[in-house]
């Protein structure tokens, strides 16, 4: 494979904007979709910018995971294609999303390119906010214990980071951003498209092909994650694992359903978990209620979650959406992503890896799944 | 030199008093501002806060409701919910201390050709001393 | 003066002592009402039938994991109680299950609402380490001496509707100094009196509004104009909006969670808030770049302008926000505004018309140019 190295000026970051806008200024794209600091500085928002000049306030790699960028990928080509040439910026996982979505039709990535990088996780929503400004260099932390050529584990990412074992997954995307081993002194552009190609050549960018360092960070990021995430699984088997310890673990949930607004595959405009097929007469609630003696409600709260599964466990990506944002603290992306390791492992699917494998539910084999039948 | 500041009003008008109303200016061949874009709507009651909200943050430097005058609605009461729905929005706006004065409400019928004109005129020297709305260039709406 | 059910025991203990003499009467069919779910000390709003499971009720934990109105507005959306159901609920839970009556979202019959003096409620997300539990003897002191209770939510802090409208019944708690020892249960309606009959205990006539509660009063007051001095709301002006509803992340619980968002489907979900391609190009020519998804502040005006005739200020829509924006404070003061110009109190009466539902021939004529 052959892949360029760009010398860091300043910083990573900056050195990233710098190609980015000069791929602007050269009219390889017209606009590109990147996070860009919000006016208050304590957030970041995505930005779908034209002008070259917005990109000083951008930051292909923010510290926060605050919308994820599948929904924003979705929100612009939902109606159908853009008639722009669009560089679009984001996170593995959000890539995969964007992927799955795709496949959804919920995303037309024709003129869209896509961009990744090696991943180092992002910040939990709740710690970010406490303290923007610290928040920052807490990043800054983690990126250099990433990409240090002997990279160690960062305790300030989001438990769905933590775990995630395909923070440098790129068979999807055009070009992909390599910063692992390279102690933040090079960037690789790895290129994964016959355009990504093409435009090295407009820029002038030469391809060399030592991949070793890099590599050599990935195979140890990749060991230390899969550890970490037998373990966290592990665990968690044992504490919502059968059904009772299932509805314990959801018993502080509020029904809000923020997790499933926020999930990028959770893409239904109205959730059927709040249509009028959940909404029942008060004689329901009471017939339920005689039953035990007493109910939680509402008493749908666990038939939203096994459903809301159901219904997209073999397109969950793991991003951690769902758990970063939930008022409640539950633990929901570490629970959705067990259940989907299991599920797409029966399909040998790994959602948002190709655009060219098909949903798994969208296809069959005459002979196949015996085993779930009964004679 | 810079430009001189030419302000765009959305103008919502009752089909049957406000909009004839203009009709009525423009066959006088009165003379007015040619700041407004209106958007014909069956009643002033027909008109959504949030189409006004949308004008607004979609950069309009005003927007006008216009409607027939209250006793004189083509469905009896229209007018008067939206006159109580404008004083919601407008209230609103004013408590998060944004320019209420690019809001407007005016009855105007169709006989009132020039009462048109001169409303028109009037609110476009007023917007005109504002400035263009802020809402204009900002990228984070 | 009114009548009053002396019970000697705590108010938590003798509240759920009426409950259960209800249950037990065939008096009620159920007790709707905040119930332990983990040992960890949390709750949740419960439907409880047999009077054996009482046990478990927490009827007065400083906690609102869910606004009851919007739960009470679902067990009756389709059709009214057939048979009677005692509801422990918060003052601005009831406001709010009013208002949703008022919206044909649920219906008063067959309620018996049990309601208190409110001392207000913790964060959510205290609820989440166990912390509430922990605060509790330090928050019965502050009630018993009619304070503003230190770490509840602002909302509360700041909140003057502490007294129920339009109870049946409410329980004695601001600044009523033996709360653990006596329970007082005002008996506001003839139903009140009837349900409780035969019930052991004193009755005796006094008065709801005391000293305490009246001092209290003017302190939340205090509090409000602190708390809207904080933010600042009058002085936001579009930029303020930008910089406070920034860090927005766009997912909507504010609207799911709030009592008066009843809509099945909000309309900034809908496809009529989605841009087309077309508008991101129109934008992009405008403003040389575009927030996406789009329309952040718009939303939040749409809901302000939505919902602030009948915000009742039940602070659930901040206790949710993923990105800590303090939208309650917001809401109440554009709120209380909005309500001032119509004279309306959200939730007080069930008969007074949502303002915009009802006009006067000769009025407002100074909005009008
Ligand atoms: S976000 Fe959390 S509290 Fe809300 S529905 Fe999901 S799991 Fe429940
Ligand atoms: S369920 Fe959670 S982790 Fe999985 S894709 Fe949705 S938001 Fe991401
Ligand atoms: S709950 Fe907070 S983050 Fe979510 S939409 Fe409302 S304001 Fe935005
Ligand atoms: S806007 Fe917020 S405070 Fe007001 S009623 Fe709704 S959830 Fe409660
Ligand atoms: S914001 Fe408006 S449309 Fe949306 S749920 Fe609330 S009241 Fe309904
Ligand atoms: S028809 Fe003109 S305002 Fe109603």
């Amino acid at each position: 494979m052959k892949v360029a190295k760009i010398k860091v000026k300043d910083n990573i970051e900056k050195t990233v904007l710098s190609f980015l806008r000069e791929t602007i200024d050269k009219k390889l794209f017209d606009a590109i979709l990147i996070p860009m600091m919000v006016p208050a500085g304590d957030s970041y928002a995505w930005v779908l910018a034209q002008d070259k000049s917005l990109l000083d306030g951008a930051y292909y790699l923010p510290p926060i995971m605050s919308v994820q960028g599948a929904k924003a990928l979705s929100s612009v080509t939902k109606g159908g294609k853009v008639n722009k040439r669009v560089a679009a910026i984001m996170r593995p996982c959000e890539i995969r999303a964007a992927i799955e979505l795709s496949k959804l039709n919920q995303i037309e990535l024709e003129n869209i390119f896509l961009i990744s990088m090696d991943c180092p996780g992002a910040l939990p929503l709740k710690d970010w906010l406490k303290d923007p400004k610290r928040g920052v260099d807490v990043f800054k932390k983690v990126i250099q214990h990433f990409v240090d050529e002997e990279p160690k584990p960062d305790k300030s990412v989001r438990p769905a980071c933590a775990i995630c074992h395909r923070f440098s997954d790129s068979d999807a995307v055009d070009l992909h951003i390599g910063i692992l081993g390279t102690e933040g002194e090079d960037i690789l552009f790895i290129p994964h498209s016959t355009q990504a190609e093409a435009i090295f050549a407009e820029l002038g960018l030469s391809l060399n092909e030592n991949l070793s360092r890099w590599q050599k960070g990935v195979d140890e990021v990749l060991k230390q994650r899969k550890k970490k995430r037998a373990q966290v699984q592990e665990e968690l088997k044992s504490t919502v694992v059968g059904f009772d310890k299932l509805l314990d673990t959801f018993s502080n949930c509020i029904n809000c359903h923020i997790c499933q607004s926020v999930c990028p595959i959770c893409y239904c405009r109205q959730c059927y978990f709040d249509s009028d097929k959940v909404k029942h007469p008060p004689d329901d609630y009471l017939m339920r209620a005689e039953s035990k003696g007493n109910i939680s409600l509402l008493p749908d709260k666990i038939l939203f979650h096994l459903g809301r599964m159901s219904h997209m466990a073999l397109s969950c990506v793991g991003c951690g959406a769902c758990e970063d944002a939930c008022p409640m603290s539950i633990k929901v992306a570490q629970i959705f992503s067990l259940i989907a390791d299991r599920s797409q492992g029966l399909f040998n699917y790994i959602a948002g890896k190709s655009i060219e494998e098909p949903l798994p539910m969208r296809v069959y084999e005459d002979d196949e799944f015996h085993e779930v039948e009964s004679p | 030199m810079k430009d001189e500041f030419k302000p765009r009003i959305i103008g919502f008008l009752c089909n049957w008093c406000s909009y004839a109303g203009a009709d009525l200016a423009g066959t006088s061949r009165l003379q007015y501002p040619p700041s407004l874009l209106p958007i014909r709507v069956m009643c002033s009651s027909r008109v959504d806060p949030l189409f006004v909200i949308s004008a607004f943050l979609r950069g309009a430097d005003a927007v006008l409701i216009a409607g027939c005058h209250p006793g004189d609605c083509h469905y009896q009461e229209g007018n008067y919910y939206a006159r109580r729905r404008f004083a919601c929005v407008r209230k609103v706006f004013e408590t998060l201390g944004m320019e209420s004065d690019r809001l407007r409400l005016s009855w105007i019928s169709a006989s009132e050709g020039p009462r048109f004109a001169n409303v028109i005129t009037e609110y476009t020297e007023k917007i005109k001393k504002m400035g263009p709305n802020p809402a204009k260039k900002n990228i984070f709406l | 003066m009114s009548s009053v059910l002396k019970l000697s025991r705590s108010a938590e203990e003798g509240l759920r002592e009426l409950l259960k003499f209800l249950l037990e009467k065939k008096r009620v069919k159920a007790v709707f009402t905040l119930c332990k779910i983990k040992k960890n000390g949390t709750v949740s709003y419960s439907l409880i039938t047999d009077a054996d499971m009482l046990k478990d009720a927490l009827p007065l934990f400083p906690l609102m994991p869910q606004n009851a109105g919007k739960l009470l507005s679902r067990l009756t959306l389709k059709e009214h109680l057939a048979e009677p159901i005692a509801a422990v609920v918060r003052p601005c839970e009831l406001r709010a299950f009013i208002e949703l009556v008022k919206r044909e979202q649920g219906s008063l019959e067959n309620f018996i609402f049990i309601s208190t003096t409110c001392p207000g409620t913790y964060p959510l997300e205290m609820s989440v380490n166990g912390d509430i539990s922990k605060k509790l003897p330090e928050y019965e002191e502050d009630v018993k001496k009619g304070n503003v209770i230190s770490d509840t939510r602002p909302i509360c802090k700041a909140c003057e509707h502490f007294m129920p409208y339009s109870a049946d019944m409410t329980v004695a708690l601001i600044g009523e100094k033996d709360i653990d020892k006596n329970c007082e249960i005002f008996l506001n309606t003839e139903k009140a009196e009837k349900l409780i009959e035969g019930m052991d205990g004193e009755l005796v006539e006094r008065e709801l509004e005391t000293e305490e509660v009246k001092n209290l009063r003017s302190k939340r007051q205090e509090e409000k104009r602190k708390l809207f001095e904080e933010i600042n709301v009058e002085g936001l002006g579009l930029s303020g909006l930008v910089e406070t509803f920034g860090r927005c992340i766009g997912c909507h619980g504010c609207s799911r969670v709030c009592p008066i968002c009843y809509c099945v489907l909000c309309d900034f979900d809908s496809r009529d808030y989605e841009n087309e391609p077309s508008t991101y190009e129109s934008e992009l020519k405008k403003r040389g770049g575009v927030r996406v998804p789009p329309n952040t502040v718009l939303y939040h005006l749409g809901r302000l302008t939505h919902v602030s005739v009948s915000c009742v200020g039940c602070g659930m829509c901040t206790d949710v926000c993923p990105a800590d924006i303090p939208l309650s404070t917001i809401f109440l003061k554009v709120g209380e505004e909005v309500q001032k110009i119509f004279n309306y109190i959200p939730g007080k009466d069930v008969e007074e018309a949502i303002p915009l539902n009802k006009f006067e021939k000769d009025e407002f004529t100074e909005v009008e140019d």
